[in-house]
């Protein structure tokens, strides 16, 4: 315990003055925060559901929880349960035995409802497209509202993914 | 020496052959194949590495041929017991347990069946979404075939019973941003008699989508099969076509490759702890870990312009050089790395309710681990050596000094701490490299590859060693493609960790055995 006040005390107030925020994740993440603030009253909950995915893709959505990108700022949040989500992500191709655990959890997110496809392989089973054990990609199953390309992408690449997606649903 | 260690059991075997320096291979009949794998699973204590089933019906064979990897530790030799097998072959699951998931998953794969198998359930191709005929990696199996989306039988789950007794069923999907996997608790109060584990959701069929494709379009898909390992499966593979191709990389390539697998390495650990302290509500260590990780990945992205150092390894060597700027960077980065791990680390053992979390958590026996032939941090905490950069040193593994510790208490305080001094060996690692690192080229033109032949592949990933067998067929193209993960050795393991511990230990136990599911599921 007196080792982490020695070091609070040495180390002075981090939130103040972190040096590990990068400019363009708080640019971006401003006009997130608005967008968010005026329609959703100040949070965006978002299930995130892998279809099939190499969890790359997760370990970058994780990513967007560490304190560089701090997304619950902006006022996004990672929900358990589908029934408290805004809108649903899918990482990774479908698979068969994905396919009807991934749709009740897409059912289960009440309507009205986004859906945020990440990742390269995501929209159409990209290199696993065609083998028999997937069903491709949610192209054709679900309304995909966006689609975050990279395999995986970048953090900052989801967060301006997901500005994009209300940019495009409510205006500029 | 060979000829030293086989002789106990000269009488049972044909014969025996160096399929390549240190991969001996060993041909018996169905009826010996018992005592034979016997003998060097338990006299000469060999683990199981992996076992591969290939189609050779349309090749110059009539039938299937199962290999079972053996690795032997005292000395670098795998002895590789030949099999083949029309429809049916003697299940050994029983005096083995080791080969539990490989005999269902082959009769998943090949329609091959193991006779008197203890758990006859179907592994892979869940009965729900897949035909019982349907065994993918026959080669008269076209991978388009999409059979109708329907129910085509059920799978038969372990029912405990007892008065009190209930069940807790979790997943596939479960609450955090984590892979799918199904988790059955059977409780009794808050204790738990049994958990049953159900993988393979993900299964996308990657060893059928490697069938017939050019060693270099491969690069392709190994990166993608376990994503924070998509540098240590490369490596793996392109390790193995470097050895059938008979391609030398240069030296200098030969420390690069180690450095990117240290640094994989170091991320993945960093991670790992970060998430050990996340589960036990630590979360200021938690978020100084996360940071830690976070930088490891900036390093990255700023040596070779990605996060998770893909498209580095090509066949042949590597394709990012460093010059000295990018020396300066990574000793500058590796310096602020180890002084926050170093507070961080004594926090941990400062503090009670830490440690009270993690000790005698999650208890796994070393029998559990040897007969189960577990690998990496799983069983290194149990008191079971593993490590194949020492085993089987490849690079330049051998000239280098690590580590790699074993403890003995099983628990999850003995996983994370070889996760502590993992992260210690890599660094130190990096640095060695870093100042030995010889001038020369990276990358030097590969010789294609030679027909018909089969070799094995392996690295040593930050979970443990990752195995891969890769044949070829006439044309030099890649006919087989097995790719073991080192969780596909850990998972069943999981079922004993947590006997008798409360179910609301379960999150830290899985998180201190962090296993993959896209890399068991294939
Ligand atoms: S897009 Fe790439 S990183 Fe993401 S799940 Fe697919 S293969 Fe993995």
């Amino acid at each position: 315990m007196f080792r982490i006040f020695k070091e609070r005390f040495k180390e002075g107030i981090k939130a103040e003055e972190l040096k590990i925020r990068d400019e363009n994740v708080e640019i971006l993440g401003k006009q997130l925060k608005e967008k968010i603030d005026k329609y959703f009253q100040g949070s965006f909950a978002i299930r995130e559901v892998d279809s099939g995915s190499c969890n790359a893709c997760e370990y970058e959505i994780s990513a967007l929880s560490n304190p560089y990108y701090d997304i619950e700022r902006f006022g996004v949040k990672f929900v358990a349960s589908p029934k408290h989500a805004d809108a649903i992500m899918i990482t990774g191709c479908l698979t068969r035995n994905m396919y009807e655990a991934m749709m009740k959890a897409y059912e289960n997110v009440p309507n009205p409802k986004f859906v945020i496809a990440v990742g390269d392989c995501a929209l159409d089973g990209g290199i696993f497209k065609g083998s028999y054990a997937v069903m491709d990609g949610i192209k054709d199953k679900l309304p995909v509202d966006i689609w975050i390309k990279g395999c995986p992408p970048e953090p900052i690449d989801i967060i301006s993914g997901l500005l994009m997606l209300l940019n495009q649903k409510f205006g500029e | 020496m060979v000829e030293e260690l086989l002789k106990p059991i000269k009488d049972l075997i044909a014969d025996y052959s160096f399929n390549t320096k240190n991969e001996i291979v060993i041909r018996t009949s169905d009826f010996n194949l018992a005592k034979v794998s016997q003998y060097l699973f338990r006299d000469l204590d060999c683990e199981l590495a992996t076992v591969i089933a290939t189609d050779d019906r349309f090749s110059d064979d009539c039938c299937f041929t199962i290999r079972y990897v053996y690795s032997y530790h005292k000395k670098n030799v795998f002895f590789i017991v030949e099999n083949k097998v029309k429809e049916r072959f003697n299940s050994l699951a029983n005096i083995i347990p080791a080969l539990n998931w490989y005999e269902r998953e082959i009769r998943d794969m090949f329609g091959l069946v193991p006779l008197n198998h203890p758990d006859p359930r179907p592994l892979v191709l869940f009965p729900e979404n897949f035909p019982p005929d349907l065994h993918p990696l026959r080669k008269d199996f076209d991978i388009k075939t999409r059979p109708e989306l329907k129910s085509y039988g059920k799978y038969e789950y372990k029912e405990v019973e007892g008065e009190g007794v209930f069940n807790i069923l979790v997943g596939p999907i479960h609450a955090g941003i984590i892979e799918p996997g199904h988790f059955r608790f059977s409780l009794a109060g808050e204790h738990v008699l049994q958990l049953e584990i159900r993988h393979f959701w993900k299964h996308r069929g990657v060893e059928k989508l490697a069938e017939g494709k050019t060693a270099e379009e491969i690069l392709e898909i190994v990166p993608r099969v376990s994503g924070d390992h998509s540098y240590a499966h490369t490596l793996a593979y392109v390790q193995a076509i470097e050895k059938l191709s008979n391609t030398e990389i240069p030296e200098r390539a030969k420390y690069l490759r180690v450095l990117f697998a240290e640094l994989e390495r170091l991320m993945c650990n960093l991670n790992d702890v970060a998430w050990l302290f996340q589960d036990v509500a630590y979360s200021f260590g938690a978020q100084g870990m996360f940071i830690l990780k976070e930088e490891v990945m900036r390093l990255n992205k700023a040596l070779t312009g990605n996060r998770f150092n893909k498209n580095v390894l090509k066949i042949g060597g590597v394709s990012v050089d460093l010059n000295q700027e990018k020396v300066n960077l990574i000793i500058d980065k590796l310096g602020f790395i180890a002084d926050k791990f170093e507070f961080y680390k004594k926090i941990i053992f400062d503090s009670a309710s830490i440690l009270d979390r993690f000790e005698t958590t999650g208890r796994i026996l070393y029998e559990t681990v040897k007969e189960l032939s577990c690998v990496g941090y799983t069983a290194r905490a149990s008191g079971l050596k593993s490590d194949i950069r020492k085993e089987h040193p490849y690079l330049i593994y051998d000239k280098l000094t690590f580590t790699s510790q074993t403890f003995e208490e099983g628990d999850c305080f003995a996983r994370l701490k070889c996760r502590l001094s993992d992260i210690e060996d890599s660094i130190s690692i990096i640095k060695e490299v870093l100042a030995d690192l010889p001038d020369g080229e990276i990358f030097t033109q590969p010789n294609p590859l030679p027909a018909n032949r089969w070799t094995l592949g392996y690295s040593e990933g930050q979970r443990g060693n990752i195995m891969y067998f890769v044949k070829t067929d006439k044309e030099g193209k890649i006919d087989r493609l097995k790719i073991r993960d080192p969780s596909f050795n850990n998972w069943q393991a999981i079922q004993w960790a947590v006997l008798g511990d409360i179910v609301a230990d379960f999150p830290l136990v899985n998180k201190s055995l962090n296993l993959s599911y896209a890399g068991t599921d294939l």
